[in-house]
């Protein structure tokens, strides 16, 4: 356990080194221009990001056990399906996590 | 003098609407930090610190997974150099975020240290992908988004210091909300943009780091290795087009090439003297 002035170090130290990992481009190019190449890939750069988020969320599934990843990536495939279709955001999130905590609350795979 | 007044009130009904908007484009993320963020006040208050700590880590570092992994290092009995490091690695894939936001956050003036600061997952999917209302505030809007985020992050691991153990809510696949919304965001970014090349740099990056490196570091893994397959294409497009650039000009005029030339010759010329 660690005491209070500790603690608010430890807290402080941490707040930093996050700030400072998110403040890091806008400090090197906030007065000189970025090298071209980062200007051409930086609009590639978000659409990449947002997949690689999605992909992120799997990382914990356990693809070789039961029930061998299927409730997330049948709850991704409906979200996927409903939002193409209705292009309804509230709708495809919303229906996609109800379904995903009913699959996994209820154990709906369990038969696997 | 009424006039004044009219303005300042229809300004004023303008802002409650975006706020409005801004709020409904974050319940998404409100209900995804909600359970986060009492998983970690709850994981906060088993290692026996008191709430205050997880509201202040919550306001001040506002990291989701920077704060669990503080909490087990904490547990650990980790020094402060291994915070840093631990927390600089985890973080680092922040630094990419930022990098395609240069330009949408020219501009919007004194809002902008608190916007680079609450810059999470959620927060850059969310400002990346939602246009600003026409004729709108883009640093207010960006503000409410930012600061919605941040409060229900705030209102989650206090909660979950708090009544933690006493709630016994069946809040499990809740936080599969993010998971959606970041589906429906890439969805999003699939529509507003003609370039389908960065979805293919990603399920290759995506899968080759899920298999080769453990959860922790795969999302800064793949950014870097994504981002460094799109500067491979960009460099090999490139190339393919000067090819052809200069197969044009090569059959229309030699003259037109001449300067080139003329100029890269000093170039190859100290290159030989200095070998």
């Amino acid at each position: 356990m660690l005491d209070t002035l500790q603690m608010f170090i430890t807290i402080a130290v941490i707040a930093l080194a996050t700030f400072a990992t998110r403040a890091l481009p806008f400090i090197c190019f906030g007065s000189r221009e970025p090298p071209a190449m980062l200007s051409v890939i930086e609009k590639n750069l978000p659409p990449m990001i947002l997949l690689l988020l999605v992909i992120y969320c799997l990382k914990d599934v356990q693809w070789l056990t039961a029930p061998y990843g299927i409730p997330e990536l049948l709850t991704i495939g409906v979200v996927a399906g409903l939002h193409f279709w209705k292009r309804n955001a509230m709708l495809s999130i919303f229906t996609g996590t109800t379904l995903y905590m009913v699959l996994v609350q209820f154990n709906a795979f369990s038969f696997l | 003098m009424v006039r004044n007044w009219k303005d300042k009130k229809e300004a004023g009904k303008q802002n409650k609407d975006l706020f409005i908007i801004a709020f409904k484009t974050t319940v998404p993320v409100l209900l995804g930090y909600i359970p986060l963020g009492m998983a970690f006040g709850f994981l906060l208050d088993g290692a026996g610190y008191h709430w205050i700590y997880a509201f202040i880590m919550s306001l001040f570092v506002y990291a989701g997974s920077g704060q669990f992994l503080a909490v087990a290092l904490l547990a650990a009995g980790a020094g402060l150099t291994e915070f840093a490091i631990a927390t600089l690695l985890l973080n680092f894939r922040h630094a990419f975020y930022g990098l395609s936001l240069l330009e949408k956050f020219s501009g919007v003036g004194r809002v902008k240290p608190y916007l680079i600061f609450a810059l999470t997952d959620e927060t850059y999917a969310l400002l990346t992908t939602t246009d600003v209302l026409q004729g709108s505030s883009k640093s207010r809007f960006y503000f409410y988004i930012a600061a919605l985020d941040h409060l229900y992050w705030i209102a989650g691991s206090v909660l979950g210091a708090t009544l933690g153990s006493v709630l016994d809510l069946n809040l499990e696949g809740m936080s599969f909300v993010l998971t959606a919304l970041f589906v429906v965001l890439t969805i999003e970014q699939y529509f507003n943009s003609e370039a389908r090349f960065p979805f293919i740099a990603a399920v290759s990056a995506g899968t080759l780091s899920l298999i080769l490196f453990n959860p922790d570091n795969m999302l800064l893994a793949s950014i870097v290795l994504g981002t460094l397959i799109l500067i491979g294409r960009e460099k090999s497009m490139q190339k393919v087009q000067k090819a052809q650039k200069t197969q044009k000009t090569q059959g229309t005029s030699e003259k037109e090439i001449r300067p080139i030339n003329s100029s890269s010759q000093p170039v190859e010329g100290k290159i030989k003297e200095k070998s």
